[in-house]
Parts: structure tokens; sequence; C-alpha cells
């Protein structure tokens, strides 16, 4: 299958300058200014073929949005080369932008006080839209995301969660064949959640619509995409599958024990130091976390080892979450691969 | 053409929203002819005093002042960016407006157009006509042709004007005084420039050329042969600067560097 996005060696760097201290440095910044060069996306190369789902992920500052919005053609480049649908994005914007729908989770595609179906109709015109096709596939969208109900009612009246798939359903008006959501599910309940998700399965599967999604939520992440790629400080540390991710990260499980009495450290390490085991204290100096192997004797010894000394009220094994992978991946700063 | 029908669909929509917020609507037609009202009487009072100022009687200095709202009406109606940076770069609205597939200018004069300051041209042609009639002038019937050509002159010069300032918030997003000020200085232009001295002509003719929106092309209307070839330059000097101005749009969009969020 062909690419839909091809990124090489992709690099921006911001001018900002710094300003000195003092009344003596506002002087001295008038003539020589501190300038400080930052890189938010440094050299980065990818590519993602039609059809994918793929997860965009990093911490904040990481460079996620400022990639996306070099993708989406409203940044420039500062260096390296960008084809996304056969176009240069930022130098042919007003055409590449027809082929793409963009959803921003914080900022609104919508206008705020006239009726949705208003908006769509604005859309429909500046992405020159043909009636018949309109009426198709929005059809289909409306039903689908379930905003029917709420198409006469101005957007200001409107719930988050209702808002966010008006949103969804705005950047579908000329149905793109690549889709980029920016923080779609941010601040929704669960429900709300769902629905979106089932949403963005369902476009994929019946138009083939590619889709490259950032989030914080890694839940979304689970639910819809195989492969991820994981940004740091402006580089991909990883680009892969998230399964791939999951096994060679979570290979260890966690054991929390809450006793009914105070425990140490020191003591609990006593205890197993027959085992590879490390500690944690949980909430409270009653709870603790156990991290050891996948491995069924080290667990069912170091359980056996403490149950036999400490009583405890509570037990619990945990799988490593995703959520927990990605943080040991950033404190470590590097991916192992397997 | 497309953008001709895009135009409309957003003047629909426009008069839509305005419609339900009718008081809304009443208050601004109010106050927007108040404010020009209490101008008219300034001008009034200040020429009470002097029949003739370098020349120009005081009919004359109302006509060109009544000539002056018709373009100047125009610019405010559509060529509302004074506050550009803080709103569209600060804010990032621009993101926005970069993934839709119009001119990003063309959707920013869409998205804050406000029709209601057509109105001050109705009041400009009211005081046009009080004037003129006081001078006696009379209309050819190709007048109209002229007076709409100039008009579409005075408000690209305008427009030239402020799109430029515009964009200097792609470059830097600080808060700059410069907006008032030019409005300010807009202002001038709405007198008979050689009342002012050699400098300050030269500034309001070439540099900043508010000179083309008031009386340069008044001029023409009120006989005054000696200023015909600057009246007849309005139509070019409002292209050009409008030209220049959405050059200077261009590159800046290339520069622009996005909110961080």
């Amino acid at each position: 299958m062909e690419n839909i996005i091809e990124v090489q060696n992709l690099k921006k760097a911001f001018k900002s300058y710094s300003s000195r201290q003092g009344l003596k440095g506002a002087f001295r910044d008038l003539f020589t200014r501190n300038y400080t060069i930052k890189t938010a996306v440094d050299d980065i190369s990818f590519s993602i073929k039609r059809g994918e789902m793929v997860g965009y992920i990093g911490e904040n500052g990481a460079g996620k949005s400022t990639s996306i919005k070099m993708l989406t053609g409203i940044l420039t480049p500062t260096d390296g080369k960008i084809v996304v649908n056969g176009m240069n994005p930022h130098k042919e914007r007003e055409k590449f932008v027809k082929t793409i729908g963009v959803v921003f989770g914080q900022r609104s595609q919508l206008w705020w006080d006239i009726a949705v179906q208003e908006s769509f109709r604005l859309l429909k015109k500046i992405y020159n839209v043909p009636d018949e096709q309109y009426e198709e596939h929005m059809k289909d969208v409306i039903d689908t995301l379930d905003i029917g109900p709420l198409l006469d009612k101005p957007v200001r009246k409107l719930s988050l969660g209702q808002r966010m798939r008006c949103e969804l359903a705005a950047a579908l008006i000329h149905n793109p064949p690549l889709l980029f959501l920016d923080e779609p599910t941010i601040g929704l309940d669960v429900l709300v959640k769902l629905k979106i998700r089932e949403f963005l399965k369902r476009i994929n599967e019946k138009y083939g619509t590619t889709i490259l999604l950032t989030t914080h939520d890694l839940s979304d992440i689970e639910a819809l995409c195989e492969r991820v790629v994981m940004l740091d400080e402006g580089k991909i540390i990883y680009d892969g599958p998230l399964k791939e991710l999951r096994e060679n990260w979570a290979e260890g499980k966690q054991i929390q024990f809450q006793f009914s009495e105070k425990a140490t450290l020191e003591e609990l390490q006593n205890l197993t130091k027959d085992h590879l085991v490390v500690w944690e204290q949980g909430e409270s100096d009653l709870i603790w976390v156990a991290s050891v192997d996948s491995d069924e004797t080290v667990i069912s010894g170091v359980i056996g080892k403490v149950t036999a000394v400490k009583k405890i009220a509570d037990l619990k094994i945990l799988e490593i979450s995703t959520e927990e992978i990605i943080r040991n991946i950033y404190v470590e700063g590097a991916v192992r691969h397997g | 053409m497309e953008y001709l029908s895009i135009f409309f669909q957003y003047v629909g929509q426009y008069l839509k929203t305005r419609l339900t917020y009718r008081a809304d609507m009443v208050v601004e037609i109010l106050s927007d002819f108040l404010f020009q009202a209490v101008n008219l009487v300034f001008i009034l009072v200040v020429f009470g005093h002097t029949t003739l100022l370098a020349g120009w009687s005081k009919n004359e200095m109302i006509f060109i002042y009544g000539f002056f709202l018709v373009p100047f009406s125009i610019f405010a109606s559509f060529f509302n960016i004074w506050d550009f940076t803080d709103r569209y770069i600060v804010k990032g609205e621009m993101d926005r407006i970069l993934t839709r597939p119009v001119h990003s200018l063309f959707q920013i004069v869409l998205e804050r157009m406000e029709l209601e300051s057509l109105f001050g041209a109705v009041t400009g042609l009211v005081v046009m006509f009080y004037a003129g009639d006081k001078l006696g002038l009379e209309i050819s019937w190709y007048d109209p042709f002229i007076f709409l050509l100039l008009v579409l002159g005075g408000a690209l010069v305008y427009a030239g004007i402020f799109i430029s300032l515009a964009t200097i918030g792609f470059w830097s997003d600080s808060r700059t005084d410069i907006m008032p000020m030019m409005y300010n200085i807009g202002n001038y232009g709405r007198y008979p420039v050689d009342i002012y001295n050699k400098i300050i002509k030269y500034v309001l003719t070439w540099i900043l050329p508010f000179a083309f929106v008031g009386v340069y092309p008044a001029s023409y209307f009120l006989k005054r042969d000696e200023w015909y070839t600057y009246a007849f330059l309005t139509p070019v000097v409002g292209l050009v600067f409008f030209m220049m101005a959405v050059t200077l749009w261009n590159i800046g969009v290339t520069k622009y560097r996005g909110a961080g969020n």
C-alpha cells in the first residue's frame, strides 16, 4: 500500500530571545539580544500507510503539536521534507487542506453563535462539497455520532461532549482520506469517549480513512491504534506496534499489599531478600507495592514470605499498565528493543 | 466566483445571527449614528468661526468629510483587523484558519465583518448631498461610476495600511499601540492636505496615503481641477497598497509560529 504521509529529516526550530535581568539588562537588550534556538522537532522521519490508525504520543512539549502543525500545513518546517497526500502541506496549503480533516480538541471549528447545521452549511460551502455527496455522507456521520437532535442548537448551548461530536462531524464534511486528531477526547466522560472511539473505528473501516491521533489518554490509543510513534524532546524514541512495546516493557507484575499494621522498607526488603523485588510505598505507610518478574515461583514466594510474617488486609496482583510503561520509558529516556 | 458565493453565504449567516440579537443591533446602529453626528457637529463648530481655511470653504470641508465616511465605512465593515494579533496569533485562532481551503485573509475578513458600519456610508451620502446642494454642485451621468471607483480606491488604501500593520503580528506577538495611533492619523485624511505643512502632506500622500481616502478623491466632485491628478490616482494607489499588504500577509503566514499548547 502506498504511503499517505512521508516525513524525512523533519526539523522545526524556534528562535526566541531571552531577556537579561534588571534595568541594566533591559537596556542591553535594546541593542543586542540573546537569541536562543529551541528545537521543537529534531530530525524525525517516518511514514504512514493508507488506512492506518497511528497514535502519536509524548509528554507536553515533546514536539507533538509542532509536528502535527507541520503535517497539516499550519507551520513551515525549518528543514526536511514532508509529503502528505502527495503534496507539500505548506506550499500548496489551500489545495492540500481539502484532502485532510483536522480536529483540535482545545479549539473549536464551529461558529459559536449559530446552529450546528448552519456551521455545517458554511463548511460545506468552504470545502465546496457537492449536495449529493454531502447528503449521503453526512447523514451517515450524523446518525453514527447521534447528533441529529443537536443540529438546530447553537454551539454555545452544547455540552463539551456534544460539541466534540459535532466537531468530529464538521471535520468530516468533505470526507477526507486523512484525519488528524489532536487530543480529541480531552475532558470527556467515558461514555462519550467510547462513542467517539467506536465512530473512528467505523469510518476507518468504511472509508479507509487514515487517522493520526495524539492524546494523553492512553486508553484511546489502546482501543484504536496498532502502531504508536513516541516522541521525546523532539525525537522519535519509538515507532512500532503497541503490542511489542507492551511485551518488552511489561515483563513484570506488581503485587500490592495493604497491611493492617505499619511496615517499613527495610523490614520488607529483609523478608524478600531471596528474590529480586523492588519495593515502593503506596498511598500510605500501610500500602506497599512490590514489583517482580512475571514468574510464578517468584510471585508466590514473595506473597508467602510476606504474609507469613505480616498481617494483611488486602492483596492485589497488577499487570503493569501502558501508562506505567510509557512513564518508565520517559524516565529511562530510551526504548529497549526486544 | 467561488469566493463570491462563500461571501454571500457568510453575509446571510451574519444577518441571521444579528437578527436573533435584535436589541443589540439597534443599539449598535444608534451608537454608530450618534458617533457620526458628534463628528459632524465638531466640523460645524470649527467652521462656524472660519468660513475659509487655506482656500477651502466650510461647505467644501463638510463635503470632503461626507465623502471620507463612505470608503471609511466600507473599510470598517470588512477590515476589522485591529485586534488581529490578539485574537488570531496570541490565542492561536490562526491554526483553524490555516486548515481551511480558502485564503486566510479572506476568511478573517468574513469572520470579522460588521455590516452595521455600512450605515456610516448612508450618513456620508446624506452629508455629501447636503453640502453639495449648498455648493450648487452638478452631477453628471458618469459621476456615480467615478464615485464608486474612487470610494473603492479609498477603502483599499485604508485596508492596505491596516492589513500591513496587522501582519506585524506574524513576526512579533507583543502588544503595540500602533493600531489606535493609525486610526488617529487616518482622520487627517478628511481635511484638505494643504492646511498641513509640507512634510505631513508628503507623508499623507505617499507613505500613509490617507489623503486618498478623503480630500483627493473628493476634490474631483468639488471641481478643483488642480487636484485632479491626485483624484484619479486614488484607485491606483489603493490597488498598489492593497497588493503590497497581501504580499506581506502571504510572507507573514509562512512565518507564523502558532500558539503553544
